[in-house]
């Protein structure tokens, strides 16, 4: 097994040790369920143009989870080992800074797509009691599930940059959290000023509305390649930044 | 083992570690000597491949530091300065997963970790959480880890730090069983440390390497500068004139206590007058309570080494 694989097991298992995993998931289901409960509400009713996965991925509810989840899940990973010293067992062991940031994230990539499987559950369970014929299209749940996996990967990166350049988690989730806004933000520019730029820059960066066209099941090449391009910026920089500890 | 050449690390605005040349041998302990911010963890880390030399570099068992780090990381058990450990880990766990993330083997582990804990006295500790550990326990931890892929060389950032006079000796006669299979690199500022433990000292100062010799020698010098006291019965006049013939004795002082002279004698390098004075005292007659030899402490010795250097500069220039 490689350093890659053997760290990437230790910071997964990390998360069922750690109190903090469990109390964000049940805070993360919570709110899903609720969705999922005014989903089925709606879906009742039979109100006409309100598409399934836009519930889950296109509501409030569904930012305010990656606003709380994103920044606690990430504010440990390298915080924590900073403010322990184990940071420098660690950079000594033999394992690149490469391996290390990639095994890191990849852990908590791991966790956080784990902690989204239960919602799945949801819609099987809509399956199984729905009356009428079926009324899920499997292709726009998995484009849903893509969008917030490929999106939930560069939130993450961010907040593994944010970890990173502090030895407090409170000072790594806040900055992180701040740094979600301003990308969430980013997309209701247009609505300030009639700039053209600001159009484009509405269109490329929005992540709510590249939300809502996964969970329609439109799977654009341009969100994708500006949420991987963003997770790999992030995780690059990161790396850099560990390195350049051997220069400061 | 190392071949440390001209190692040097500035940080902005400080030279922490200035032009440090030394080299440890197979099997060899090494105390590596000096006070707090002195330059030793710097020296460490950069050797670790924790922190990269702004000049100069090193090679560790043939791999140079720089150029092959991956090798270099492979051969070294380091344990930081204070033993950073996972507290929510348990003993077992923690061993394994650095054997792993070193590269042991994994049906080899199990066998090498229950090894490890023999050797460090924590066959026990296996399934205990590291956070309740006590600090003599998880600085066993921390050597147990270090020596976990049987590495050819230890480097050991003050590994007795914070722990009871019982714990310490504990841990000096563990390294000392250790020299014999691995180089070890010893940080410290406990000059007895060194005294019990290392062939070799090299003794650094602000940042720079002040002295490197054999302990034995070493020792020596330092004893030099050391004070002798007795405390005799005489007469001030007699005792005073026959002391100051002495090659032996540089200075003197002599304190009245009621009928007792208390002495305070300091002479050069090498020198050890405690015979000559028993034997004076026996000849005349003079009852004698108290004849002992200061041992040299590292206080005294920086101030010599230091000295030493000051007065040898002018030779230099």
């Amino acid at each position: 097994m490689s350093s890659f694989w053997v760290l990437w097991r230790k910071e997964l298992a990390g998360y069922f040790l750690s109190p903090v995993a469990y109390v964000t998931t049940a805070f993360f289901l919570l709110v899903m369920g609720l969705v999922f409960y005014l989903l089925t509400g709606i879906l009742a009713a039979g109100t006409p143009g309100v598409g399934l996965m836009n519930l889950m991925f296109g509501s409030p509810f569904y930012w305010m989870t990656q606003l709380v989840v994103v920044p606690v899940l990430t504010m440990r990973l390298f915080a924590e080992e900073r403010r322990m010293g184990t940071l420098e067992t660690l950079l000594t062991a033999p394992i690149t800074d490469t391996q290390v940031v990639a095994a890191k994230f990849a852990g908590v990539f791991s966790f956080y797509t784990i902690m989204w499987i239960p919602t799945a559950l949801f819609l099987v369970g809509l399956q199984a009691y729905a009356a009428e014929s079926p009324p899920l299209d499997p292709g726009v749940i998995a484009a849903g599930y893509f969008g917030m996996l490929l999106s939930g990967a560069m939130y993450l990166a961010i907040g593994l940059l944010c970890s990173l350049t502090t030895s407090n988690q409170i000072v790594a989730a806040i900055s992180c959290f701040s740094l979600l806004i301003l990308v969430l933000f980013a997309g209701f520019v247009e609505y300030l000023t009639a700039h053209p730029a600001a159009r484009i820059l509405t269109d490329l960066m929005a992540p709510h509305r590249h939300m809502m066209d996964f969970a329609r099941g439109v799977v654009d090449t341009r969100p994708v390649i500006y949420f991987v391009s963003v997770t790999i910026g992030c995780l690059f920089t990161a790396v850099r930044l560990l390195e350049s500890r051997q220069w400061r | 083992m190392i071949v440390a050449s001209h190692l040097t690390k500035r940080y902005p605005g400080r030279l922490a570690v200035d032009d440090v040349s030394f080299d440890v041998g197979t099997r060899e302990v090494v105390g590596f000597l000096g006070p707090n911010g002195s330059g030793k963890s710097t020296t460490m880390r950069m050797l670790c491949g924790y922190l990269a030399p702004t000049g100069g570099t090193a090679r560790v068992a043939g791999y140079d530091i720089i150029r092959n780090p991956m090798d270099v990381r492979r051969r070294i058990g380091y344990l930081p300065e204070n033993c950073p450990l996972y507290p929510e880990m348990r003993v077992d766990e923690y061993l394994d997963f650095r054997a792993a993330l070193k590269g042991v083997p994994g049906r080899k582990r199990r066998p090498r970790r229950e090894e490890v804990k023999a050797l460090c006295g924590l066959t026990d500790a296996g399934r205990r959480i590291i956070g309740n550990l006590s600090k003599g326990y998880r600085q066993r931890v921390g050597l147990a880890e270090a020596l976990i892929h049987d590495p050819e060389l230890l480097i050991l950032d003050e590994p007795t730090i914070g722990l009871d006079p019982n714990q310490i000796r504990q841990v000096r006669e563990l390294i000392r069983e250790l020299g014999r299979r691995h180089a070890i690199l010893l940080s410290t500022h406990i000059l007895s440390e060194v005294e019990a433990v290392c062939r070799r000292v090299v003794i650094i100062k602000d940042g720079r390497i002040a002295a490197a010799d054999t302990t034995e020698r070493l020792i020596h010098r330092i004893q030099g500068a050391c004070h002798v006291h007795a405390e005799v019965r005489a007469p001030r006049a007699d005792l005073l004139t026959a002391l100051r013939e002495w090659p032996e004795i540089e200075t003197l002082e002599a304190d009245q206590d009621g009928d007792w002279l208390r002495l305070r004698l300091r002479g050069p390098a090498g020198a050890d007058p405690r015979e000559k004075i028993a034997a004076l005292a026996a000849a005349r007659g003079w009852p004698l309570r108290e004849l002992s030899r200061e041992s040299g402490n590292l206080e005294d010795f920086f101030v010599s080494i230091t000295r030493e250097q000051r007065e040898e500069q002018p030779g230099h220039v």
